[in-house]
């Protein structure tokens, strides 16, 4: 048979290719589940990271049962809001049924185009509520879940996490625990502009909103920075007017 | 023969070994060094598809017309990244690993070592032959990455598999985390290796 001809060589690759497309889509489908609740998993840690039911390197060495059962064990309630910061819907926070908003980055486009959004806020039974941020880092995407007390000032946890930030440089911000705990105790003044400041040396003016940023990751501290200030503005009418 | 398959599966790891001799697969083994379990995953990856690529190439290959091989055989490495990256997402012990490494698993695609030895070797022989053949050039990839993430992380960050070895006290070299570290210490590996085996000096 003479593999050379152009007809032969039009099946060969139309028949090659459909052969791989179909096996690719049904492991993708096979797959599917489990790497969705690893996803989901993921996310419930952090949020429990930034809430302070346990420290991150303990909720990472649980199960994914284990994590869910912990969740559905802490939380209390979890709804959703709009642009008004008024509650336009639930969150099933039921074992089993756990439902996440955990698509940030439609979220964030929303809030910077000033359209309508729909934005979780997750009431542990501590009280706190913890809230996602998202935003732009040096490589790729930066997030991060910001626990608040009752108070809806206070910041009692964080967790970030990133997708490529640089290893030892950008990648502290969810390497390192002491950059986290850093944000514990701190303010958000939501009347003030900007809310939180993530910047160089601004520990130093004693200030109760300000982080220092990390020394070597210029781009990743302020792509965070920007993160945390446009979600936080995005939740500021649901915190102020709590405080009413 | 059995002389044959001993040099097919050996070669590859020491004599002609594909980073220090070759000198291929270079960016990763830069970008994916930094702690041993991720150079540890990503080894493993590259030997899962050097090896299945080349067999399924080399079942094809008095099939695959000519003029078009090189795509055929992308299609058939695609896939099997595709496949690694897809099963290391869905395993919960490998997730975390899997966002670590995050676009280096994808990129294998990309990694010269897959495409040369289909073309060098499991376009020319049997499958059985073609599978130890592409296992072993992901051996002795993996060999050079693990190796390299041994110092990286004991230098850079004091841990081994993320455990504390070095005291407390030692403070973690910021050098060695950044990729040209990786480069120096390669450079290493080639001088000790030509240094070791005298027949791999130029004349």
């Amino acid at each position: 048979m003479n593999t050379n001809s152009n007809v032969y060589t039009v099946i060969y690759t139309t028949l090659i290719v459909v052969v791989v497309a179909s096996l690719l889509a049904f492991v993708a489908m096979k797959l599917g589940p489990a790497q969705q609740a690893n996803a989901k998993a993921e996310t419930l840690r952090q949020m429990m990271s930034a809430a302070q039911i346990k420290p991150a390197e303990e909720l990472y060495a649980m199960s994914n049962a284990d994590i869910l059962q912990l969740y559905a064990d802490t939380i209390a309630e979890a709804y959703t809001i709009g642009a008004d910061g008024q509650p336009n819907g639930s969150l099933s926070v039921e074992k089993g049924k756990i439902e996440l908003i955990d698509k940030l980055k439609p979220q964030n486009k929303a809030i910077l185009a000033g359209a309508a959004v729909t934005l979780p806020v997750y009431v542990f039974q501590s009280g706190m509520k913890v809230i996602p941020i998202y935003g732009a880092g040096l490589w790729g995407p930066v997030w991060g879940y910001v626990a608040f007390q009752p108070d809806g000032r206070t910041i009692a946890g964080a967790f970030f996490d990133h997708e490529s930030e640089t290893p030892g440089l950008g990648a502290k911000i969810k390497d390192e625990s002491w950059f986290r705990e850093k944000f514990v105790g701190k303010t958000v003044l939501w009347s003030e502009s900007p809310a939180f400041r993530l910047e160089k040396n601004a520990e130093a003016e004693g200030s109760v909103n300000a982080v220092d940023a990390i020394t070597g990751a210029t781009m990743t501290s302020k792509g965070l920075n920007e993160a945390l200030n446009v979600w936080f503005k995005a939740y500021e009418k649901h915190f102020n007017r709590e405080e009413e | 023969m059995a002389q044959k398959l001993k040099d097919t599966i050996l070669n590859p790891i020491l004599k002609g070994n594909p980073i220090t001799v070759l000198v291929l697969g270079i960016c990763s083994s830069l970008a994916v060094t930094v702690q041993l379990k991720g150079a540890l995953v990503m080894a493993l990856s590259v030997i899962a598809v050097t090896g299945l690529s080349s067999f399924v190439c080399s079942l094809l290959r008095n099939t695959i017309p000519n003029r078009v091989r090189i795509i055929v055989q992308l299609v058939v490495v695609a896939m099997m990244v595709i496949l690694v990256d897809q099963i290391l997402k869905a395993g919960e012990g490998t997730y975390a690993i899997d966002k670590q490494l995050s676009v280096y698993i994808g990129l294998i695609i990309t990694n010269c070592i897959v495409m040369g030895r289909i073309e060098a070797f499991a376009l020319g022989n049997k499958p059985i032959p073609s599978l130890l053949d592409g296992l072993a050039n992901g051996a002795g990839y993996g060999l050079i990455l693990v190796i390299v993430a041994f110092f990286r992380e004991l230098l850079g960050s004091g841990t081994l598999f993320g455990f504390q070895v070095l005291p407390a006290s030692y403070v973690p070299n910021n050098l060695v985390i950044l990729p040209p570290f990786a480069l120096i210490l390669l450079g290493c590996i080639i001088w000790a290796h030509r240094a070791y085996d005298k027949s791999l000096q130029e004349k």
